[in-house]
């Protein structure tokens, strides 16, 4: 269901981008980098009005013709984005935010590996896995 | 663009503005010909009005016209009608004025930091402001809007002409025709009755000035002095032109009119054809090549007064002629509109629906209602409205404007015109915007649903466009960023792309300009906009779009984006004809480690090798760099002299350095100490301080600080690391390296300079080159880079891709910098971070020296421990200087040996002919084999070589050019089986003194495997044979040693069988003497697992033998037990006896020196006493007795049969101790744990085993004694003590016959006999005292007795009695007592 999931670190950088292979990498890449802007704006709005007790799912950053792109935000500003086809109508909010959960857990998992450095790419097979998960679910 | 938000309402009114149509008689049109100009030409820069105009509305209220302008234009009978898209000439002329307009370079550029992000980019967009105003010029004048209609009419006639008013009628009856006849649907008038507005133009240099003002005078008669009009010009003669400077305010209007001219003579001459050609387009002007030429000389015969003219006329025209025009027509208008009023609306409406046709709106005939709705006649009240609206907003009522627009557009809404109401809806929106400090907000929504009317309803993208410049305009000003890019966003689409890649960088521009700058945004934006810049053929913007985004994507980790945006800024630029940037661009690419497909990779490539060739193409000089493949500078390595033949015929030659050997630290530090060993040895013992190791492979972990030394004519080898960072293979082809060569002045000068050599790779992941240099010169040599082609590889086919190859390569090169270590010496270096130099690359080149090379004959790769060889060496001077001081240095010193010159057998030199003869020197003997020892004596002198630096006895000790010499070497199997590494090096040096290589060397390394063979063990007793039952011996010293020998090889289909065959002693002191066993023919003969024992005796030497000879005289022993004795006293027996002495004495030295070291500290008066006796002791112990087992082994080789000779060494230290052959095998060293108490000395334990041993005892007594103990029950014998001192000292003794004993079964045995008589004894032995003591033993039962029952206490004299120790007790001494 997901064409493009994305990871997003704090300085902007991506520490893991994958979509679906049938399409351009390139459009996707793109995608991803502008919508970092929307986050930004979400979470410097959000920011002020909440403070510490901010959600870190930010919902849909924006439509776009073909996709639907949603953001969320870990406590240590690492980005997660799932981009989603428009045509995929029967995706609810809560869906995404699930995945968002379930992407934000195996992440954890990811940064408790010892031998993993924070800021590398994130190369993990179990994170790998997650992924494909979320992207084949429904096709 | 963005900057000018207080421009906006100037902007947007200029956008409408009343026009003025321009009817010229030929002779006006001459007139201002000499100018360079047409009418309209001249007229333009003068048509923004500086004073206010007044207007009254209908309702009487004074209106003020602020800052009008007006826009006149020629009366162009155009075909064209209104349509929904520009036409192809339209869309040229803007693509065309919108490629003119480019940034200048070093153009103002904003920098804006946002984040992280600094960003340079072009403040201003003159590209955009000039299509903008091109397009709102470029509008065709629809039907549903009066904005751009012409409103007015001037009429110009020449004063010159014959009868002027003759020609004004024949204007206006023009004029009247082109309004009215139908003929024309262009230009679109106003209102049926136009303003006609009569000029006469009077040239002041040519025509009579009475003659105007009389022909004024009569038009003021026929017009009224409000409809014509004098105008005055070209006061000036062109010939005076230079002499004044008056401003050309032409310049800037017509320029781009120039531009706009040829670019629609071309179009209109390509794609017309037809009668109207030339009047393709509204502006275009009438003759345009004329004014194309000269562009400086406008208005020359203009001075600043006819500027003046020409502005008072428009203000005239202005305020006098179209102002009250236009306020006439309002006013009616408005009369027409209030007396319709009185209609109902909905009558009205319903008449419409029940009659049909007449006023009522007619359907499109034309066009499908879809797109545009209705279409009214021009004289449908509804369109009254909209042409009063129009009115009032052109003289800037825009409050009336708006009103009016507002009620037509619910007119044409309700009738579902929608290209109307649209239109309404804009300019609705439009005029509410304009009306300053009115209540009432601009109404977006109005302009959103117009632009969508127009776009989606009425598919008129042109309309649509319009609006949405407008609005986002508007939106801009009023700080609505986002809603403004979202509009331009929308307006994008497939039909424009240039217009798309305007909009789309306008967006850009929005994004970046709001309050929290969207740099993602803009930079994808700026990207998109790029896109269709390059769509639309305008590179230059594309590639400037493209920059722009770059500077968000840079070095941020989007590897993917920043390399397609690169590869396209590479395009873009290589087209552009700047082919740097591409060149750079593409190397952007292919140098960070892209995470691309292959084939991808492959595509950049290619086209990086075309942009590069392409560029190498224009200027050959230089060779630029390239970044492909990556050079891994601190892997290279340098390698000096030639490389190494390995192997020739069978000689084999030493394996010296080369680049294939991986460098090893430890190896690296071993090589070094032997060399210093050598040096040590050269120079008397001493290393000199300018010692430096001699290098031949240079890598990253040798000390590169110094220039590395090279010599003439000697090769050197740069190894070069490649690494090919992309998925897709490279081809490098002719390589060679870059020297820079600085010759010495004191050499003599040689014509030739250095050669390079090529080499050839294909490089995949990490590839070596090795290329060579050969200096022919003496000088200072620095290797600075490297020379190659590059290519795609193409895997797969070979033939075919010569040929693509050969366009595809490129020839450029990389620069060798080594950075050299990271120097962490002083402060400063631990805070920054410096490196030291590597002068890897910058050698020295030096005259000749010698070289050696050293080659081995029957040098074997596997032996049995303790086998001997014989192999040959020989040594061969391939320089063109002599070569002295040749030494050799190893780490196994006692592998080999040269021989001992004394002692060399006449053994034949040449290695062929001694193939199959012993290693050893033999004689035959006569006698009985075994019986005794032969016996040699030989001083150490001859044998010792004591360091592990053997100098090589080569004749003369120089070595010619071109000589070579051979040496016989023999080889001892190691004793320890495995596999040993054993290196040499050989030293030599020039005969010439004072060469700045000191001395060179060459390394040799081999493995030797050794296999087991014999394991021999023996052991020293003394016998107990009573000392004068022994008649050679004097003395106590007889001793017997015995041999245990064990065949522990495991191989038993190699080796068949172990054959002893001859034992022989060295020693100082001790020598063997007899064989006892084995039987005396016999040869021992061991096959697989089996062991034998073998028995000798051993004396002492003679003692005049021992101080006669000096301090290191050694006696050799052979006990020979086959027919052969081997001299063990000569090469290479006696020479591998001594280097195995001096291995095991340094072992033991070492391990004494670190005991004394490591007890030294607890000192003691009873340590000194301890060690005084233990002295005393070893003395008395001592053997120091080296056996040495010679052996043959019999081993089947390849179906042959081979015999191998060998010898093993025992030495035998003190007696009762075994010794063996084998070296026990070193038990893993217990961690030492770390105490932190001080340990307490441990006590000092006299040695009582050693101790124990002073006093040798002997008892003698009759085997078997019959005593009839019926007659007498005690039975007396008589028993002999024999006390042998062993010791060289003076021994206390007590004898003590007294049972004691605690042990109960003793107790039972003790209790059978007594000793009587006396029954303690203390006695002082001399040194080597025999004494003899009868005692007596009384049994009382017949039995078997053991009489071995006395204890003796000896301790040496003078020591303190705590140190008296019991003797040993030898076996059993069994008595049997018979009752007779």
């Amino acid at each position: 269901m997901a064409v493009c999931i994305a990871v997003i670190a704090k300085e902007n950088y991506p520490l893991y981008i994958r979509s679906v292979p049938t399409q351009n990498k390139l459009k996707f890449h793109y995608t991803v980098h502008t919508s970092l802007d929307v986050v930004e704006e979400k979470v410097s709005t959000v920011g002020k009005s909440l403070g510490d007790q901010r959600e870190l799912y930010l919902g849909l950053l924006y439509p776009t013709e073909d996709y639907k792109v949603y953001g969320y935000v870990t406590n240590s500003k690492v980005k997660f984005v799932i981009v989603v086809d428009s045509s995929n109508t029967s995706l609810r909010d809560n869906e995404i935010r699930s995945m968002f959960r379930k992407l934000h857990n195996s992440f954890t998992d990811v940064m408790c590996n010892p031998f993993h450095n924070p800021g590398d790419p994130i190369q993990s097979k179990a994170f790998d896995g997650i992924v494909s998960g979320m992207m084949v679910q429904t096709g | 663009m963005a900057q000018c938000v207080q421009f906006v309402e100037e902007f947007v009114q200029d956008s409408f503005v009343p026009m003025v149509a321009v009817l010229c008689s030929e002779e006006a049109e001459r007139a201002t010909r000499k100018n360079n100009l047409n009418f309209t030409e001249l007229l333009r820069p003068f048509c923004r009005l500086t004073s206010e105009g007044h207007i009254r509305d209908p309702n009487n209220q004074l209106q003020v016209v602020k800052n009008l302008r007006i826009c006149v234009n020629n009366v162009m009978t155009n075909p064209n009608t209104a349509s929904a898209a520009l036409s192809p000439a339209q869309r040229r002329l803007l693509n065309e004025v919108v490629l003119s307009c480019q940034p200048q370079e070093g153009a103002v550029t904003n920098v804006i930091t946002a984040g992280d992000y600094n960003l340079n980019f072009n403040a201003t967009t003159p590209w955009f402001k000039a299509y903008r105003e091109n397009f709102l010029q470029t509008m065709p004048a629809s039907d549903h809007e009066f904005l751009n209609h012409y409103l007015a009419c001037l009429l110009v006639v020449s004063s010159t002409e014959a009868v002027p008013v003759e020609q004004f009628l024949k204007l206006s009856q023009e004029q009247h025709r082109i309004q009215h006849s139908g003929e024309y649907t262009n230009p679109k008038w106003f209102i049926p009755n136009t303003l006609k507005y009569y000029v006469l133009l009077h040239d002041m240099s040519e025509g009579d000035e009475q003659r105007a003002d009389v022909l004024y005078e009569d038009m003021k008669q026929r017009y009224g002095a409000q409809g014509c009009y004098l105008l005055k010009i070209n006061s000036r003669a062109s010939s005076t032109a230079e002499d004044e400077q008056i401003p050309d305010p032409w310049s800037q209007y017509l320029h781009r009119n120039n531009l706009q001219n040829q670019v629609s003579t071309v179009a209109s001459s390509t794609c017309d054809g037809v009668s109207n050609s030339l009047e393709s387009h509204p502006l275009q002007l009438d003759e345009g090549k004329s004014t194309a030429g000269g562009a400086g000389s406008h208005g020359v015969c203009l001075t600043l007064n006819d500027h003046d003219h020409i502005r008072q006329f428009i203000q005239e025209f202005t305020f006098r002629g179209l102002l009250p025009h236009i306020e006439k027509n309002i006013r009616q208008l408005n009369d027409q509109l209030v007396s319709r009023k009185g209609l109902s609306r909905s009558l009205f409406t319903a008449t419409k629906k029940w009659f049909g046709g007449g006023k009522g709106p007619e359907k499109s005939v034309h066009e499908p209602k879809s797109t545009c709705g209705l279409l009214y006649p021009p004289e449908a009240p509804e369109l009254q409205i909209r042409k009063m609206a129009d009115l009032c907003f052109l003289v800037q009522h825009y409050e009336l404007a708006y009103s009016c627009y507002h009620t037509a557009k619910k007119d044409f809404l309700s009738d579902q015109a929608m290209l109307y109401a649209a239109g309404a809806l804009e300019m609705a929106a439009v005029s509410a915007f304009l009306h300053a400090g009115a209540a009432r907000s601009y109404p977006a929504h109005y302009m959103d649903t117009a632009i969508q009317t127009y776009r989606d309803v009425c598919k008129n993208m042109v309309l649509a466009e319009r609006c949405t410049l407008l609005s986002a305009e508007i939106l801009k000003s009023q700080g609505k960023y986002s809603e403004a890019a979202t509009l331009l966003i929308k307006m994008t689409s497939e039909d424009s792309d240039l217009r798309s890649a305007l909009l789309l960088e306008q967006a850009a521009h929005c994004f970046i300009n709001m309050r929290n700058p969207m740099v993602r945004k803009f930079a994808f934006h700026m990207i998109l906009a790029g896109h269709r810049f390059s769509k639309a053929g305008q590179r230059r913007h594309a590639l400037r779009c493209y920059c722009q985004a770059m500077q968000v994507y840079k070095e941020r980790g989007w590897a993917l984006a920043e390399d397609h945006i690169n590869f396209t800024i590479g395009r873009q630029s290589f087209t552009l004809r700047q082919p740097e940037n591409a060149v750079l661009a593409f190397k952007q690419i292919l140098t960070n480690d892209s995470r691309q497909m292959a084939t991808q990779q492959a595509a950049f490539l290619r086209e990086y090798l075309y942009v590069y060739k392409s560029v190498m193409g224009e200027k050959e000089a230089s060779l630029p760099m390239l970044p492909l493949p990556c050079i891994h500078s601190s892997a290279t390595r340098v390698y000096f002299g030639h490389e190494r033949r390995l192997a020739e015929g069978e000689k084999q030659a030493a394996t010296h350095v080369s680049l294939d050997q991986d460098y090893d630290q430890d190896l690296a530090a071993m090589w070094c100490h032997l060399e210093e060993q050598l040096v040590a040895s050269a120079n008397r013992g001493t290393v000199p301080v300018n010692f430096q190791q001699t290098q031949c492979c240079l890598n990253s972990q040798t000390d590169n600080l110094r220039h590395p030394l090279a010599v003439v004519e000697e090769p050197m080898i740069v190894e070069l690391t490649f690494r090919n960072p992309l998925k897709v293979s490279l081809a490098l082809s002719n390589l060679s390296l870059l020297w820079r060569f600085t010759p010495d002045a004191a050499s003599p000068s040689k014509e030739k300079m250095p050669e390079e050599f090529m080499g050839e790779t294909i490089t995949n992941e990490e590839t070596l080159a090795r290329l060579r240099l050969l200096p022919h010169r003496t000088g200072q040599l620095n290797i600075v880079g490297v020379v190659y082609n590059l290519a795609e590889a193409s895997s797969g086919e070979t033939a075919p891709s010569q040929q693509t190859a050969n366009l595809m390569v490129v020839r450029g090169k990389q620069d060798l910098m080594i950075q050299g270590p990271r120097l962490n010496q002083t402060k400063e270096d631990k805070m920054l971070v410096r490196h030291g130099p590597d002068r890897r690359l910058d050698p020295i080149i030096t005259p000749n020296m010698p070289l050696m090379e050293v080659f081995f004959l029957h040098f074997p790769t596997a032996l049995l421990c303790g086998e001997i060889r014989k192999a040959y060496v020989e040594f061969c001077n391939v320089s063109s200087v002599a070569l002295s001081g040749l030494r050799v240095a190893s780490t196994h010193p006692d592998f080999f040996t040269f021989g001992s010159q004394a002692t060399t057998p006449v053994t034949p030199l040449s290695p062929t002919s001694a193939k199959n003869c012993s290693a050893y020197k033999t004689l035959a003997t006569v006698n009985q084999p075994g019986s005794v020892a032969f016996e040699v004596l030989v001083s150490a002198e001859d044998f010792s070589q004591l360091s592990t630096v053997v100098e090589i006895p080569i004749e003369g000790n120089v070595l010619e050019p071109g000589e070579s010499t051979q040496l016989p070497l023999w080889l001892r199997g190691p004793d320890q089986e495995g596999v040993h590494e054993i290196n040499f090096l050989f030293y030599y040096e020039s005969v010439e003194k004072g060469t700045k290589i000191s001395h060179r060397v060459l390394r040799h390394t081999v493995f030797i495997c050794a296999s087991r063979s014999l394991s021999v063990q023996a052991s020293a007793s003394r016998s107990s044979v009573p000392p004068h039952h022994c008649q050679d011996d004097k003395g106590c010293s007889g001793t017997l040693v015995v041999i245990d020998v064990e065949n522990i090889n495991t191989s038993e289909s190699g080796v068949r069988e172990f054959h002893i065959v001859q034992v022989s002693s060295s020693s100082q002191h001790w020598q063997l003497h007899k064989c006892i066993n084995p039987a005396r023919d016999k040869d021992c003969k061991l096959t697989s697992r089996e062991r034998a024992k073998l028995c000798f005796r051993a004396k002492r030497c003679k003692p005049h033998q021992v101080t006669s000879g000096g301090m290191e005289k050694y006696t050799f022993a052979d006990l020979n037990l086959g027919h052969e004795r081997i001299v063990s006293s000569s090469t290479p027996c006696g020479d591998f006896f001594f280097h195995c002495c001096r291995t095991t004495e340094s072992q033991r030295a070492d391990v004494e020196s670190s005991r004394t070291s490591s007890s030294s500290k607890s000192q003691d008066p009873s340590e000194d006493k301890a060690s005084d006796l233990n002295n005393i002791v070893k003395k008395c112990n001592e053997l120091d007795l080296n056996i040495i087992v010679i052996w043959k082994a019999f081993v089947v080789e390849d179906n042959k049969q081979l015999i191998l000779e060998g010898q093993l060494h025992v030495a035998l230290q003190t007696i009762g101790k075994e010794a063996t052959s084998l070296t026990p095998k070193e038990e893993a060293q217990e961690m030492v744990l770390l105490k932190f108490k001080s340990e307490q000395p441990p006590p000092v334990v006299v040695p009582s085993a050693e101790l124990s041993q002073l006093i040798k005892t002997n008892l003698h007594y009759p085997e078997t004694y019959t005593h009839p103990f019926v007659q007498n029950s005690l039975c007396l014998v008589p028993v002999t003590l024999t006390l042998s001192n062993c010791s060289p000292a003076h021994v206390d003794i007590i004898v003590d016959l007294r049972h004691k004993s605690t042990s109960p079964e003793s107790l039972e045995v003790h209790n059978s006999f007594n000793w009587v008589g006396q029954t303690q004894y203390k006695l002082q032995l001399r040194p080597e005292e025999v004494l003899c003591l009868t005692l007596q033993a009384c049994f009382i039962q017949a039995g078997v007795y053991n009489l071995n029952t006395p204890r003796v206490f000896a301790k040496p004299a003078e020591q303190g009695t705590m140190c008296e120790t019991s003797q040993q007790t030898s076996s059993p001494a069994l008595i049997i007592i018979n009752n007779a």
